[in-house]
Parts: structure tokens; sequence; C-alpha cells
């Protein structure tokens, strides 16, 4: 065998395991419905641990599943299809909407970016951490865009979902945050589809308000922070 | 299956359109440029809604498998993690609440009426 064929191997292999895995906790997801059952978290959590104990490099890794890779700028495509069911659903107050949602983007962005200076001085950690409140591919591509670390990303991102999603309507009724709308959006801007799928299970209203806020707020990002990005660079320089 | 095609083809047409938008312009990802004008040909009826719901689902639902690629590169992170791991889970959970706080107090009060009784229709 050359060498071709050798890395050929290893990347059907390694893209063959990565997707059997994924399946396999989808489905054990669906047949359970625990929401830290997640598919892509437990993934991880056996693939990282296999390539330490084989002596696997990432860029091996990496290398080898190119392809499931370059499966992510069409998945963010398709996202335009909820984006365009969204648009009918919030034509009758979208002034308001963009603008609580682009303050929050603002905010958020702002407050974590330099938070994360502050501690850890990492320009591509604070990028990474400051795509946490939006969906996984999009914050993903924004954070390779902007030469963040985007193996981050996707952590940062689990754990808004998962606190914000579990915590997040004890806290909402605590500060007296109760009518569906206010619920829905806020959940969905800081917590994106994790915080959507534990909303929907319980009141469906909301569920779809978290929908247009996700995906709202991920497209007010995608335009704000490569405008931010640089301001908030100058702070520390 | 006819549906399937159809999909994966409106949505390479658009990504193509949006990489070549991209080269121009520069801005957003090529993606995100594809994103806006999938979007937008839905809503001209260019594309019919229809015909790409199914496949469309589909692809939104096995998404996450592309995302495990990327986030397995945290390998090479376990120093930071060791060091700064606490710090980076408080920031992502403040902030976190900072946003829903924020976004809920005031789509509580400015929205929850807007919804009942459209106020912006003139």
């Amino acid at each position: 065998m050359t060498l071709q064929d050798i890395n050929m191997l290893d990347g059907i292999i390694f893209s063959l395991l990565t997707i059997t895995l994924y399946q396999v906790f989808s489905w054990l997801q669906q047949r359970w419905q625990f929401i830290w059952l997640n598919p892509v978290m437990l993934t991880i959590l056996l693939i990282v641990p296999y390539l330490v104990f084989t002596n696997i490099s990432y860029a091996h890794y990496r290398q080898s599943t190119l392809l499931l890779n370059s499966l992510l700028e069409p998945a963010v495509v398709a996202l335009g299809y909820p984006l365009y069911q969204q648009l009918k659903q919030i034509k009758r107050y979208w002034k308001p909407l963009l603008f609580i949602l682009a303050l929050g983007v603002i905010i958020v962005i702002s407050v974590s970016f330099i938070l994360t200076m502050l501690i850890i001085h990492r320009p591509e950690i604070a990028i990474a951490l400051s795509l946490k409140s939006v969906t996984t591919p999009i914050g993903i591509a924004l954070t390779e865009q902007l030469s963040g670390d985007s193996s981050i990303t996707p952590f940062a991102i689990m754990i808004a979902g998962f606190s914000g999603a579990l915590l997040g309507p004890i806290w909402l009724k605590f500060i007296n945050v109760r009518s569906d709308i206010a619920v829905g959006l806020s959940i969905g801007s800081a917590s994106h589809v994790i915080g959507s799928i534990v909303l929907s299970r319980d009141n469906p209203q909301q569920g779809a308000y978290s929908s247009v806020a996700l995906i709202v707020s991920a497209v007010l990002t995608a335009f704000i922070i490569p405008l931010l990005v640089p301001i908030l660079l100058l702070l520390f320089n | 299956m006819k549906n399937s095609v159809y999909t994966a083809v409106a949505i390479c047409f658009c990504l193509a359109i949006g990489k070549l938008v991209h080269h121009v312009l520069g801005g957003l990802p090529a993606s995100l440029y594809g994103m806006i004008l999938y979007c937008l040909l839905l809503q001209l009826t260019w594309l019919n809604p229809q015909r790409v719901n199914l496949a469309n689902q589909w692809i939104i639902k096995h998404m996450g498998v592309c995302f495990v690629p990327p986030a397995v590169g945290v390998i090479n992170h376990f120093d930071l993690i060791k060091t700064h791991g606490f710090a980076l889970v408080s920031i992502i959970v403040i902030t976190t609440f900072i946003l829903l706080t924020f976004v809920g107090v005031l789509a509580e009060k400015y929205l929850t009426h807007a919804n009942e009784s459209p106020p912006f229709s003139h």
C-alpha cells in the first residue's frame, strides 16, 4: 500500500467511527430524551481518550475527517430554511425584537471578550468565548473567520446551552420574567438550540420564540462581531 | 429522492454564490452569505419551500456530527483547561446569565404587548 492509500483508509475509518458513535448517541438520546445525553459531547468524550491512548495526533485525525468538516458549510446554508420560516412570525414586531437582540449580542460579546482578555490574555480564546451564545455551525464559522480557536467554541457553546437551558427558567421566574415571549427569546438568544429543545418540551409557544431568537441572534452576531472585535482588541494593545 | 437532490443542488448553488461574494466583498463567512441567499430565494419562492422541507429537516437533525472534528481539537488544550478551566466555565456561565437577564427583562417590558396587539402595523 502506498502512503496515500493508508491516508484514504484512515479517512474512511475515522469518519465512520465518528459517524457511528454520533448515531448511537443520537439514538440513545431520542430513546431516553435526556438532554445531557448530548451526542456531540459524548462522541468527543470517547474520541479524545481514544486518540490520547493510541497516540494519534489531532492533526492526523482532523486531516482524516476533512470530509465531515467540509459538510459544515452546507449545514450553515441549510439554516436559511428555519430563518425563512421565522421571518413570517417576526413580521409584526421585528423592530423592537431586532433592537433588543442586537443590544444583547453587543453586550454579551463585549463582556465575554473583556473578561477573557483580563483573566487569560489570549485573543483567540476570547473570540471563541464571545461566540458562545450562537448556534454551533455559525459559531465555528465565525471563530475561524476571526482567527479564533475553533476547538474551544463548541465547548463554550455547550456550556452556555446547558447552564441557560437548565437553570435559566428558574432564574427568569425569580426576576419576574414570565411571559412566553420574554422567556422564549431570552433563553433562545443565550442558550440557542439546547435551550430551544428544553423549552419546546414543556411549552411549545416558548420553544417557537426561542427558535426565532436563536436564528436572528446568530445572524446579528455575524454582522456585529467582525466590527466589534477589532475595537475590543484596541483596548488591550 | 427527487426533492433531496433539489435541496442539495439548491444549497450547493447558494454556497457557491456565497463563496463568490465572500471572495469579492470579504466580511461574512461564505457559508453565511449562502444562508442569507438561501433564505431570500425561499422567501421569493424562486426555491420551493415545500420541496426542501423534508431534506432540510434531515440535514439540521444530523448536522451535529460535523461539529465533532473541530471540537476534538480540545485535545491540544489540556494545559489551558488545567490552569484556566474554572475561569473559562465561570466566564461562560456568568455572561450567559447576563444575556438571559438583559433580553428577558427588556422583552418582558417592551414585547409582551407587541405580540398580543400589533402596535407596529401602521
